[in-house]
Parts: structure tokens; C-alpha cells; sequence
């Protein structure tokens, strides 16, 4: 198959494309970060530190991590704020849940034995 | 009209697209079917540390290695949205070959890791840790062939001729919120599952 074969699309306003060029170097400069951190988190467990130092910052990596590529990449900063609302509801139920069940089953008076024999 | 209902989205459209506010409530149920088969590994791993040590088996480069190579692919993945928006047909096809090329890099890490943790004698039936690891790793796995998949169809829909400049922009958007969602997933698998056993004395 070749380029001829098909009807190019429409061009797109100046004003969509200058934004779009805009987001290509936040874009650019998103990827960039976020391929340092995965350096920095690789190097951190390697460190001599204390290790709940070492759990906080590469749980605060992660999370930026997560919160930037939502975000930007998923553009949820430049949309409607239902779509938010849409997602977020889904992370906070599951968020809600591994708290839950981590608190439940560290619980002493739970009986782990009965409950894992299942 | 109040000003949410004047508020635009990210491509200037003032309606909410339904095919856009669908998949945001797919991935929003998504990150409950994730945060299930994540918190059961980490409550088992807690429940049970003495039961495997990953150590043995894990190899944190090569796993290091396939968070970039995916994290880079979603970064192209933003690139093929945006060239699509702006009606670069070509931009759109480069990029998205590339996230292909790149998912399809690490769908081949991941099964070699897999048949190193099975040569070694990690299978999902050898205990809790190899059981939630390879459903929850392996169900990561599938949604990456499947966002493959939808890509590889767009990439030859786009050679037919009938791409639609706004339908088909949608379109595309909607297959880069996928794509991106498995990114996020494998971020929080990735410090959740790999780097925190490296850790000396947390468990």
C-alpha cells in the first residue's frame, strides 16, 4: 500500500496546531523526566539508606510517575473535569480496597489459617 | 450556560466525546480489577514473606529495561494522538509502528523473564508468591498484546482511506488512553512488585 491510496486529512487550524506544538515539547520534556526517575529509582535500592527512607521516595517516585503520565499524557489536565471524576472513582475504590484489606488481614483476631485454608 | 458547561477539552471540543467518557470508565473499573490483583499479591508476600524469595529470580536491569522501553512507548503514543489531531497522517503512522515495536519489546522481556522464572522452578502453581505474581504480571501482559492488537488495526485502518479527521482523532485518543493505562500500571507494578523487594530488611 502507498501514501497516494488514501484522502489526506483536512488540515487542522493554525491555532489547534500551535497548541499541539506546544504540548510536543511538554511531551518531549515529560519523557526525558520520567526516564531519569526510572534511573534514580533503579540507583536509590542500591544505596546505603535507611530503608523506610528508601520505601517513602521511591513510593513519592512512583506516584509522580503515575500522576504525570495521567496527566499530561493522558491529557486529564487539558479535559473536562468528569473525566476525572470517571477515572478517579475508579482509584480511590481501589485504593480503598488494598487499604482495607491490608488493614483486615494484619489484624490479630483474624484467623489467617482459617481463612487461607480456602 | 455556566462555565462548566462552556469548558472545552483538550482538542477544543465543547461536548464530552462518548467514546472518550467510556473508556475513562473502563479504565476507572480497570484500576479496581488491577488494584485487587495487586494488593493480593503484596497482603500474601506479607502474610507469607518466608514462602519464595524473588531475589533469587528477579533481575531488576532487565526489568528496569522494560519500564523504559514501555514509559518511551507511551511517550510516542502522545506523539501519535497529537499528530493525529493536527491531520499528520504520516507523524501518526511513524509513531505508532514505534509504540508497536516498542510493546512488542517488551511482550518478548517478559516472556523471557517468565521462562526463567519457570526454569528455575517459579511456576503458578509452586506457591502464593508465583501464583499472584504470574496472574497479575501475565493479566498486565495480555493488555499490553491486546493494546498491540487495537494499535496494529488503526496503523492499516489508516491506509484504507477512510479515516474520518475528527471520528478517527477519537479514535486514536481513546487506543493512546488505553495505552497509556497499561504504562501506569506497570509504574505501580514496577516499584509495588520489583523494586521494593531490593530493599534491605523491609520485609
Amino acid at each position: 500500500m502507498t501514501d497516494t491510496e488514501y484522502t489526506p486529512l483536512p488540515v487542522a487550524p493554525q491555532s489547534h496546531k500551535d497548541a499541539e506544538t506546544e504540548r510536543y515539547h511538554t511531551f518531549v520534556n515529560l519523557a526525558l523526566v520520567l526516564a531519569a526517575i526510572t534511573g534514580v529509582e533503579l540507583v536509590l535500592v542500591y544505596m546505603p539508606f535507611h530503608p523506610i527512607f528508601i520505601f517513602t521516595s521511591l513510593l513519592a517516585l512512583s506516584l509522580f510517575k503515575f500522576v504525570a503520565v495521567v496527566a499530561w499524557f493522558m491529557h486529564l489536565i487539558y479535559d473536562k473535569l468528569i473525566l476525572t471524576l470517571a477515572f478517579g472513582t475508579g482509584m480511590i475504590i481501589a485504593t480503598g480496597t488494598f487499604v482495607a484489606l491490608g488493614f483486615l488481614l494484619s489484624r490479630k483476631w483474624v484467623d489467617l489459617d482459617a481463612i487461607t485454608q480456602f | 450556560m455556566s462555565d462548566t458547561e462552556h469548558q472545552e477539552d483538550s482538542h477544543g471540543s465543547l461536548v464530552i466525546n462518548n467514546k472518550k467518557l467510556l473508556m475513562w470508565l473502563f479504565l476507572g473499573s480497570d484500576c479496581m480489577f488491577f488494584g485487587t490483583l495487586i494488593s493480593t499479591h503484596l497482603i500474601y508476600r506479607k502474610l507469607y514473606p518466608e514462602s519464595y524469595d524473588p531475589l533469587l529470580v528477579f533481575d531488576l536491569e532487565l526489568t528496569s529495561f522494560s519500564t523504559f522501553i514501555l514509559l518511551m512507548s507511551s511517550f510516542l503514543m502522545a506523539l501519535a494522538v497529537s499528530a493525529m489531531h493536527k491531520g499528520e497522517l504520516k507523524s501518526f503512522r511513524r509513531n505508532t509502528i514505534g509504540v508497536i515495536f516498542f510493546g512488542l519489546i517488551f511482550l518478548a522481556c517478559q516472556v523471557y523473564e517468565f521462562a526463567h522464572f519457570t526454569n528455575e522452578g517459579l511456576t503458578l502453581s509452586t506457591n502464593t508468591f508465583g501464583s499472584t505474581f504470574y496472574m497479575m504480571t501475565g493479566t498486565h501482559g495480555v493488555h499490553v498484546a491486546i493494546g498491540i492488537f487495537w494499535l496494529l488495526c488503526l496503523y492499516f485502518y489508516s491506509y484504507t482511506g477512510k479515516m474520518d479527521a475528527h471520528e478517527s482523532a477519537v479514535d486514536v485518543e481513546v487506543a493512546g488512553l488505553y495505552w497509556h493505562f497499561v504504562d501506569i500500571v506497570w509504574i505501580i507494578i514496577f516499584t509495588a512488585v520489583y523494586l521494593i523487594e531490593y530493599i534491605p530488611g523491609l520485609h
